[in-house]
C-alpha cells in the first residue's frame, strides 16, 4: 500500500504543458501532500483555502493527497529521494522540517507580509531562513479545575503564582475533595516532555531558557537540576495521580483531569488533550490556564508553545511563485479562523478573535506573544527516549537524579 | 524443504511411457531413433526435478534469502548522516553497549525460564478434560476462546482490567490486599504481560495436547486405576511418559509464539516501559527503526534475533528427530 501511494503520489506530481516554455504560466495543477486534509474538522479548513486561491488563480487545479500520518515521513522520505513529489507539503515544526530543508524553498521573499499576523515561525527556521509558514501552534499551558479550586476555598480567578502556593493550594483540594494536583500519564514516557516544558519556565534564568533553546544546554546547572528534583519530588509527596507509570499520556490520563480526579493537567494547545477536549465534561468557564508557578527567584514564566503544523514549498516545484501562493492561502486569516472554529485547533493567526470561545483559550493567545519555544522540543528524539525511562526509574525510585541528568548530558552531547 | 518432493514419483511415471513408446518401434532404425529419444528423455529426466524444484528455490532465494543477504549487509552500515557507509561491527558493538537491548535479550531468557509453566497449564487443563472433570465440555470451548481474538483486543481488555485503579485492585482492596501496580512496575511487569499471553494463546496448547490424549492408551489408565494409583502418580507415570513427543511439540511451538508474537501486547499494554523492562528484541527493532530512525541499528538487532530464532528452530528438529528415534 505504502509502494502504491508513493507511486501515485508521484504519479500525480506536477507537470508543465512544454518544458520549454513558461513553466510558471503553464502550470495547470499544484499538488499539496499532508495528514491533515482527509480529516472531517479540517474539510472546511481546505475549502476556504482552496477556495481563496481559486479566486487568485482560477486557472489552476489545486489536488490535496492526505497521507496517514504513521507513514508520512516514510513516503516523504522516498519523494526528496527521488526530487519528484508534491509542489507543497505539510511539515511538523522542530526536528521534522529541520531535517528535510535542504528539499525545500526559502519562503522568506513571498510570506513577508505574513510575519507579524502569524506566531509560531522559529520553529520552521532554520539558519535564518523560514521554510514553512505555520498554520497551528502547539503548546503546553498548565490547565486547572476551577470548580475544585472553588470547593477548596481557593481562587479561582487568581491561580497560585509561586510553586510553595501551588503545593499548600494542592494540599487544600485534596482535604476537600480527594483530588490529585497533577494528572499524570507517564506509561509512554511522554509526561516527563511535558513537565520539562510545562514547568521549565518558571525554575531557568530567561538567559538560562534561550541558551537551552540555542542548543547550549548546562546539565549540571542547578536549576535544570531543580526541574528533575520537582518531577521526584511530585512523585514521593504524592501530587501526581495513581498509577503514573502505568497510565497513558493518550488518552487515558486526560479523563482523570475531566472527571475531576486531578486539579491540573500540563496538556496541549492544539488538536487534542486541549481545552475543547475538555469541554465534553467541563464546562468552558470551569476550565482555567495559568502559568508555570515561580519555583526559584529570577525566572520569569513563560508560554511554552512552539509552530505545530505548516505548510512548506518543494525545491523542485515548476512553480515556485503559485506554490508559496498557495501557502499563503492556507495561512489566511479566513481560512485558520474556520480551522480554529471547527476544529478548535489554536492557529498561528494573532488577529483572530477568540473572545466566544471561554477564559481558556483567551488566557493562552494573551501569552502567545510573550511565549517561548519549548524546553523538550530542542531536544532529540533519542534523547526524549533516554529521558522517558529515566522519569519512570525516578518516579520508581530505582535512579537517582544526578545518574539521570549524568545519562541525559551523555546522549544530549552525542546527539 | 519441498525441494525433493516433486522428482521421485515423476520418475517411474516417465520411465514407464519411455518404454511403452519403445515396444511400438518395429525394426533397426526404430530402435536407434529409440535410442536416441532414450537418451534426450534420459537428459530430460535428468534437468525434470531441476525444472520443478525452480519455482521454489527462486521464490525462497529472491524474497527470503536475497533479503536476508541485504539486511545482514545493511547491518554493517550506519544510520543518519554514515548512510549507505560500511562501519563494521559498530552497530553490533553499540547493541553489546546498549542496556536496553540487553534487557530485551534478558527478557528472552525470562521467557525460556518461564516456559516449563507455559507448557504445564495447558497440559494440566487437558489432562483434567481428558480426565472428564464435571463440565469438562464447557471448559474445552471456555478454554479455546482466546485463542481467537486478536492481541490488541486481549491487550486493551488486561489494560483495563489490570489498571491502577482497576477492576482486579479493587477486589484485593476488598481482601484487604494492597494495590499492585500490575504494569508499572518494572519488577512485576513483564511477568503480567507473560502471564496475559499465556492466557491469550493456551487454548491451542491445548488442543495439541487433547489430540496428542487421543492417541492414548486407555488401557494403560485402567491398569492404574485398577492398581489404585493416585492421580498424580497416574500423571506422572502414564500420561507423562506416553505424551512425550506432543510436549516437546508444545515446548518448541510455546518458545516461538512467546518470541515472536508478543509485540502487539507489548504495543498495547506497556510500550516496552515501565523504565524499558518489557522490551523484546522485536519491540527493540520496531523503536529503532520507526521512531528513532536507526535502521541500520535495527537490522543489526533483526541479525542477532535471527540467530537466535535458529538456535531455537536447531534445537527443536533435534528434539523431534531425538522423539521419532525414541518411538
Amino acid at each position: 500500500m505504502v509502494a502504491a501511494l508513493a507511486v501515485t503520489g508521484c504519479g500525480s506530481a506536477s507537470r508543465t504543458d512544454s518544458p520549454s516554455g513558461d513553466a510558471q504560466q503553464n502550470q495547470r495543477k499544484l499538488v499539496v501532500w499532508d495528514w491533515k486534509s482527509g480529516e472531517p474538522a479540517a474539510a472546511d479548513y481546505i475549502d476556504k483555502a482552496k477556495a481563496d486561491f481559486a479566486e487568485r488563480h482560477p486557472d489552476v487545479a489545486v489536488e490535496f493527497v492526505a497521507q496517514p500520518f504513521d507513514q508520512y515521513y516514510t513516503l516523504l522520505g522516498t519523494a526528496i529521494q527521488a526530487s519528484k513529489g508534491p509542489d507543497v507539503m505539510l511539515f511538523n515544526g522542530g526536528g521534522q522540517i529541520r531535517d528535510r530543508v535542504d528539499a525545500l524553498l526559502p519562503l522568506d521573499p513571498y510570506v513577508a507580509e505574513d510575519r507579524s499576523r502569524l506566531a509560531g515561525w522559529e520553529a520552521f527556521t532554520k539558519d535564518g531562513k523560514v521554510y514553512a509558514a505555520p498554520v497551528t501552534l502547539q503548546g503546553h499551558p498548565i490547565y486547572y479545575n476551577k470548580t475544585l479550586y472553588e470547593k477548596a476555598g481557593l481562587d479561582p480567578a487568581d491561580p497560585p503564582r509561586t510553586w510553595n502556593e501551588f503545593v499548600s493550594g494542592c494540599a487544600a483540594i485534596k482535604k476537600a475533595t480527594g483530588a490529585a494536583c497533577f494528572a499524570l500519564g507517564n506509561k509512554e514516557g511522554i509526561g516527563i516532555q511535558f513537565f520539562l516544558s510545562g514547568l521549565g519556565s518558571g525554575v531557568l534564568t530567561p538567559q538560562e531558557y534561550d541558551d537551552w533553546i540555542a542548543g547550549k544546554r548546562d546539565w549540571t546547572s542547578p536549576r535544570v537540576r531543580r526541574i528533575f528534583e520537582l518531577w521526584k519530588e511530585a512523585g514521593d509527596k504524592g501530587l501526581n495521580s495513581k498509577g503514573a507509570n502505568s497510565t497513558a499520556m493518550f488518552n487515558d490520563i486526560f479523563r482523570v483531569f475531566e472527571t475531576g480526579e486531578a486539579a491540573h493537567i500540563i496538556g496541549l494547545m492544539s488538536d487534542i488533550a486541549h481545552w475543547r477536549d475538555f469541554e465534553e465534561f467541563l464546562p468552558p468557564d470551569k476550565i482555567g490556564v495559568m502559568q508555570a508557578p515561580v519555583v526559584t527567584d529570577g525566572s520569569t514564566p513563560s508560554l511554552p508553545y512552539d509552530g505545530g503544523i505548516g505548510y512548506a514549498v518543494a525545491k523542485w516545484t515548476k512553480a515556485p511563485e503559485l506554490a508559496a501562493d498557495l501557502v499563503r492561502s492556507l495561512t489566511s486569516t479566513d481560512a485558520l479562523t474556520t480551522f480554529y472554529v471547527k476544529a478548535g485547533a489554536i492557529a498561528s493567526d494573532t488577529t483572530i478573535d477568540v473572545g466566544q470561545a471561554g477564559p481558556a483559550v483567551a488566557t493562552i493567545t494573551s501569552e502567545i506573544k510573550a511565549g517561548k519555544p519549548a524546553l523538550h522540543v530542542a531536544l532529540s528524539s533519542k534523547t526524549l527516549d533516554v529521558m522517558g525511562r529515566l522519569s519512570q526509574q525516578l518516579l520508581s525510585g530505582s535512579t537517582t537524579v544526578d545518574e539521570a541528568l549524568e545519562q541525559l548530558a551523555a546522549s544530549d552531547r552525542t546527539g | 524443504m519441498p525441494t525433493g518432493g516433486p522428482s521421485p514419483p515423476a520418475r517411474p511415471a516417465d520411465s514407464e511411457r519411455a518404454g511403452g513408446a519403445a515396444v511400438k518401434q518395429p525394426g533397426r532404425r526404430a530402435t536407434r531413433t529409440a535410442t536416441r529419444q532414450s537418451f534426450r528423455r534420459a537428459r530430460a529426466e535428468r534437468l525434470a526435478p531441476y525444472v520443478l524444484v525452480a519455482p521454489a528455490v527462486l521464490i525462497i532465494v529472491a524474497l527470503r534469502l536475497w533479503p536476508l543477504a541485504l539486511g545482514v549487509n545493511f547491518s554493517f552500515t550506519g544510520d543518519g548522516e554514515l548512510n549507505g557507509t560500511a562501519v563494521g561491527l559498530g552497530n553490533y558493538l553499540e547493541l553489546a553497549g546498549d542496556p536496553l537491548f540487553r534487557t530485551s535479550m534478558r527478557n528472552v531468557g525470562l521467557l525460556v525460564l518461564l516456559l516449563p509453566l507455559a507448557v504445564a497449564i495447558p497440559g494440566l487443563l487437558a489432562t483434567f478434560i481428558y480426565l472428564r472433570v464435571p463440565g469438562h465440555r464447557v471448559y474445552r470451548s471456555v478454554y479455546f476462546f482466546p485463542a481467537v481474538l486478536s492481541p490488541v483486543i486481549v491487550g486493551a481488555i488486561f489494560n483495563l482490567m489490570l489498571g491502577y485503579d482497576g477492576p482486579l485492585n479493587s477486589v484485593l482492596a476488598v481482601i484487604g490486599a494492597g494495590p499492585v501496580d500490575w504494569l508499572g512496575d518494572p519488577g512485576i511487569a513483564m511477568f503480567t504481560v507473560t502471564g496475559v499471553h499465556v492466557w491469550a494463546t493456551f487454548g491451542m496448547a491445548l488442543v495439541v495436547f487433547l489430540a496428542g490424549f487421543s492417541t492414548l492408551d486407555a488401557s494403560l489408565l485402567d491398569a492404574a486405576r485398577v492398581d489404585g494409583a493416585s492421580l498424580g502418580r497416574t500423571i506422572w507415570h502414564v500420561i507423562i511418559p506416553s505424551l512425550t513427543r506432543t510436549i516437546q511439540f508444545v515446548f518448541v511451538t510455546t518458545m516461538i509464539g512467546m518470541l515472536t508474537s508478543m509485540f502487539g501486547l507489548l504495543f498495547v499494554m506497556t510500550s516496552g516501559g515501565p523504565e524499558g523492562t518489557t522490551y523484546l528484541p522485536e519491540y527493540y527493532i520496531w523503536h529503532q527503526q520507526g521512531q528513532l530512525n536507526r535502521p541500520a541499528l535495527a537490522s543489526a538487532a533483526s541479525t542477532v534475533l535471527f540467530v537466535v530464532m535458529l538456535v531455537v528452530g536447531l534445537l527443536q528438529i533435534t528434539l523431534i528427530r531425538r522423539a521419532g528415534r525414541q518411538d
